[in-house]
Order: C-alpha cells, then sequence, then structure tokens
C-alpha cells in the first residue's frame, strides 16, 4: 500500500460486536497452504560456477551479483534457495533446473 | 589447438581443428543417445503430448546412476512427492534434452573449422548440451562431491608428471571431461560477456 494514502476517517462507532464471544476459532498461525514454497538447488562437482550464475541469470532473471552470491551459496554451504512462491510455481523451476543440468528439489518453506 | 569463444554483437565466434569438434560431436551424440525417451515419438504432438501426460512413464528412479543424475529427484525426503514429479516431467525432459543436444550437434557440424561461429541459441544450446555430457562422464568418473573431483585432478597430474601410472582409460575420460569443461568455460563465459 502507497504510504502517501490519506488515511480514511473514522468510521462512526456502532454498537459492539464481540467475535470472541460467537464461539469463533482464533487462527493463530498462518494456515498451511499461505506457507510458501520454495526450489532448492544442491550442490555438485560437476557443474561450473560460471555455469551455474548464467542459469540463474538466465532463468530467473535475476542480476549478476544476485546470481553469483545464489551459486556461491550452492558453492560453500551445500545448497540455496533459489525461488519462493506457489507450489506449481516451484514445481516449474525445479522442473527447468533440471533441464539446466542443475540437481533442483520443491518443498515447503521451514 | 582450439581458441575459446568470443561474443562478437550476437554471435559468438571460437576456434577449433576439425579433430576437436569430432570429439565434443562424438559426446554429444552419445549423450544425445543416452538421455533421448525411451518412447519414440509418433509425430503427431497430439498424440505425444497425451501420452507424455499418460502414466506409461515409470515413476522410479532410474537405475543407471548417471540416468538419476540426469534426471534427479525432485524431492530429498518425500519419495511421493518426487514420484509424481517424475511422472509428469520425465518425459517432456528428456524431449527437451534431446532436443537441445540436436541443436548444439547441427550447429557443430555446420561449421567450416578452425572457424567455430554460433548465434545465441545455438551458444545456449551447447552450453546445456556440454552439462549433461559431463554430468554423464562425471558420474562414470566417480565424481560425487567437490573432493572427488580434487582428487582426480591431483591423480593426473601426478600421472602427468610421471609420478604414477594412471589407467589409459581413465585417462582419456579425464582428457575428455577436462576438454568439455573447457569448452562449456568459454561458451558460457562468451554468453555472459556484452
Amino acid at each position: 500500500m502507497p504510504v502517501d494514502t490519506p488515511s480514511p476517517p473514522a468510521p462512526p462507532a456502532g454498537p459492539q460486536t464481540t467475535p470472541q464471544e460467537q464461539g469463533g476459532v482464533a487462527v493463530l498461525d498462518r494456515p498451511e497452504s499461505d506457507r510458501p514454497w520454495v526450489t532448492l538447488v544442491w550442490n555438485d562437482p560437476v557443474n561450473l560456477m560460471s555455469y551455474v550464475t548464467w542459469v540463474f541469470q538466465t532463468h530467473f532473471g535475476y542480476t549478476r551479483s544476485k546470481a553469483e552470491k545464489l551459486m556461491m551459496d550452492v558453492h560453500t554451504v551445500g545448497r540455496a534457495v533459489v525461488s519462493t512462491g506457489t507450489r506449481e510455481k516451484m514445481e516449474a523451476d525445479t522442473e527447468a533446473m533440471h533441464g539446466y543440468g542443475l540437481w533442483a528439489t520443491f518443498q515447503k518453506d521451514d | 589447438m582450439a581458441h575459446a569463444f568470443r561474443r562478437q554483437g550476437e554471435r559468438l565466434v571460437g576456434s577449433f581443428d576439425a579433430d576437436e569438434i569430432a570429439v565434443v560431436v562424438h559426446v554429444l551424440r552419445l549423450t544425445r543417445d543416452f538421455v533421448a525417451p525411451e518412447r519414440p515419438e509418433t509425430g503427431d504432438p497430439f498424440l505425444d503430448l497425451v501420452a507424455g501426460l499418460g502414466d506409461e512413464v515409470d515413476p522410479t528412479e532410474p537405475s543407471d546412476p548417471a540416468l538419476r543424475r540426469l534426471l534427479p529427484p525432485a524431492s530429498r525426503d518425500d519419495d511421493e512427492q518426487a514420484a509424481e514429479f517424475r511422472r509428469l516431467t520425465e518425459h517432456g525432459l528428456r524431449q527437451r534434452k534431446a532436443s537441445t543436444l540436436a541443436t548444439a550437434i547441427a550447429a557443430l557440424e555446420a561449421a567450416a573449422p578452425p572457424r567455430l561461429e554460433l548465434d545465441l541459441g545455438q551458444g545456449r544450446a551447447l552450453a546445456v548440451a556440454l552439462t549433461d555430457a559431463r554430468l554423464i562422464l562425471g558420474e562414470r568418473l566417480g565424481l560425487r562431491t567437490d573432493e572427488d573431483s580434487e582428487r582426480l585432478h591431483h591423480e593426473l597430474e601426478a600421472a602427468l608428471a610421471g609420478e604414477t601410472e594412471l589407467d589409459p582409460a581413465l585417462a582419456q575420460k579425464m582428457a575428455y571431461y577436462d576438454f568439455l569443461s573447457w569448452v562449456q568455460e568459454s561458451v558460457t563465459t562468451a554468453l555472459m560477456g556484452h
């Protein structure tokens, strides 16, 4: 939401309704379906650092510096989250990574 | 003697002997035969599409570790998710890999050595095709970790320095692997250059 939008006037005070008294179930955690999915790329001894960087730039449209940082995370940590979103999108990203010869998996975000 | 690709506008230009191009074509052909779908195309795009959606695809992991690396499980702890993903994607992935390899092979075969000139699409196809070729060779060389890779290169250096003997078949595979790695680094760097 844009920060410069003026606040609407406060609504007139009406009769108080108290949802707590209607026996509703308070949802404290985000529902399961709202938790995003992630695509992970795993390190391997074959793929070249330049190639992995190029794949991240080409497929995701990431800048050179973001692609290089993700590539270094894969290389040094052993894996990196390369994209976040819906399950369908993560499946598509995983399939694309396999097309490029990178080992990707997808899962619910921890 | 090969010279690395350089970017010239929308073209990638390198220099390779006919023998060097023949080596790359040979390995890419083997790779294409290895990865192409086991079920041939019918020639009818609709039937091929429907077939690709069916349950004819075996959702179990390939028994060959190199093929398993080219078509890896999409989950490391959820076998059901990995099997479902494999059922839905394996046929299409194999088709696309075979098609990318065919594009790269055709581009190399059209070259007039020592000049090898590629458009950007051919360059991308070559970079991706070389990945699949190197993944297979890497698996056959037993490269599973970064340490494996370092160890094998130390062995090769020691053999080249005359300190140890290296199995000739292994030395041959490593020579192919290193040359393909050099070509891939060269074409990828040129693709990223402006």
